[in-house]
């Protein structure tokens, strides 16, 4: 009997301590928020290398008891690395390690349209605003709209912490439906005698030219907005070790084994923020449709600053280029190379939509570093 | 943190896309600047005046890329056509220019996002 009332006990007290007890409806729901995003990463494979990881973190910020947040573990230093702007600009490192440059450096005036492609943050930032989310809120919701998880969430982390889960999941969502969201936009704003448009391939860049750009624009944009020099820096660092043929091994570990642990920690860190008390809430949806409305935005102005490029050069730019201005690297840039080739088969822009694909990331982090600037 | 300088959406937006288009205006001109100072690329119009010799005609590979240092990939691709038993000589090696099949590869090469 005795055995059997300490049994009784243990169970109960088990029961007690376990998270089932305490498991909210809000949990319930984030759990299959979460599962939904683990589906889609798996079976639609919807950027999974992002995805998993955060829909995995979303999983299991929404256990109770866990104690994450209460005293030092593994999840509490993951959560330190987004929580001090350490993660973001080493995965910037490993997209300079891993991105050509050359495209841009061959067509600088295509970096133009790096730059209008930016204007879908500032179409956000002033949406957000009209529905009662403070400037630096708004600020980082627009950000979504430069598609740049790493910015979006350096730029969260210091303006609206708080946002930080809605933020970063639209904006890697969005990223991963750049193929879905982008096409229509840009069949909308482009004629068919636009996209047949062929243009010349970018010339042969040389070495001098590849190992110049990162030093300079390291000096120039981080001289003009500290704010986002460890971004650009690390980026450009990256790039560095990338061309100048003398650190082949930094720049193999920074393309690869680098930015993929980083990514496990960034995108798990993320899917930690993801718990039902700062999730489940109206602003999120707000975020949500916000963030849309930033990308078909910047899609859309990116496309007619083509048009603009179009008549300038004499119908020499082909306009669907301009979509790649959002820096969603290489996607947007694929896309615009698939939207070409349904509408003008035989028609190939990939290398030049290169261009306004890299300069949209540069383009990104200064409108980034320049709200940081305006708004701490 | 400080006050933000301005709540104004507009006056956000109108100041950062001229600081947004003023640096890469610039950058552009910058990587213009260094494409026109580029001492390497003199130096690869030098040997273009004088005539190529022309490669002995027993000679199994020839490399038509001058730029780029390129005996380490034809030794391999070379390894690699012959550990296919193909027995025909290899006559030349070269790189792809700028053809539908090369982009197409590039393409099919830029899988993920990274950013």
């Amino acid at each position: 009997m005795e055995l059997w009332n300490a049994f009784i006990v243990s169970i109960i007290s088990v029961w007690n301590d376990s998270g089932y007890q305490a498991l909210t409806m809000g949990n319930i729901i984030m759990m299959i928020v979460g599962f939904l995003l683990l589906y889609m990463a798996i079976a639609k494979e919807y950027e999974p290398l992002l995805l998993m990881p955060i829909a995995f973190g979303c999983i299991m910020a929404n256990f109770p008891k866990t104690g994450f947040n209460d005293e030092m573990n593994v999840m509490m230093a993951i959560g330190f690395g987004i929580k001090y702007e350490i993660f973001p600009p080493i995965i910037f490192m490993g997209v300079g390690a891993m991105t050509d440059f050359g495209p841009m450096i061959a067509s600088p005036d295509t970096m133009l349209l790096g730059a209008a492609a930016q204007f879908g943050v500032f179409i956000a930032l002033a949406g957000a605003m009209m529905v009662g989310f403070d400037i630096k809120e708004a600020a980082s919701i627009g950000i979504i709209g430069g598609a740049d998880g790493p910015t979006s969430i350096y730029l969260t982390m210091k303006l609206a912490p708080h946002l930080l889960g809605a933020i970063a999941v639209a904006a890697y969502s969005y990223m991963s439906l750049v193929p879905l969201i982008q096409p229509p936009c840009m069949v909308l704003c482009t004629s068919q005698k636009d996209r047949e448009i062929k243009m010349l391939p970018p010339r042969q860049v040389t070495k001098f030219e590849r190992v110049m750009l990162p030093v300079v624009s390291t000096v120039f944009i981080s001289l003009l907005l500290p704010a986002v020099a460890s971004l650009i820096g690390m980026l450009m660092l990256g790039n560095l070790f990338r061309e100048s043929g003398v650190t082949d091994r930094l720049s193999d570990t920074a393309q690869n084994s680098l930015i993929n642990i980083v990514t496990i920690f960034l995108a798990t860190g993320t899917g930690l923020t993801m718990d039902a008390d700062s999730f489940l809430n109206y602003k999120t949806i707000l975020i949500i449709v916000l963030g849309l409305i930033a990308f078909i935005g910047g899609t859309v102005v990116g496309c007619l600053f083509g048009q603009l490029m179009k008549i300038a050069t004499g119908g020499k730019v082909n306009p669907l280029i301009g979509s790649a201005g959002v820096s969603a690297v290489p996607m947007a840039a694929r896309v615009s190379q698939m939207v070409v080739q349904k509408y003008a088969p035989g028609n190939f822009l990939l290398m030049n939509a290169m261009g306004p694909n890299v300069s949209g990331v540069i383009g990104t982090a200064v409108a980034a570093g320049t709200m940081l600037a305006m708004l701490s | 943190m400080g006050h933000p300088v301005t709540t104004n959406p507009f006056i956000i937006m109108l100041i950062n896309m001229a600081i947004v288009f003023f640096v890469l205006i610039a950058l552009s001109f910058v990587i213009r600047l260094v494409h026109l100072i580029d001492p390497t690329a003199k130096k690869k119009e030098a040997p273009k005046a004088a005539p190529a010799p022309k490669a002995a005609p027993a000679a199994p590979v020839v490399a038509a890329a001058p730029k780029v240092d390129n005996n380490v990939n034809i030794a391999v691709i070379a390894a690699a056509v012959a550990a296919y038993g193909l027995g025909n000589k290899i006559v030349t090696i070269r790189p792809i220019e700028n053809t539908n099949w090369k982009i197409g590869g590039r393409a099919t090469a830029l899988q993920n996002t990274v950013c």
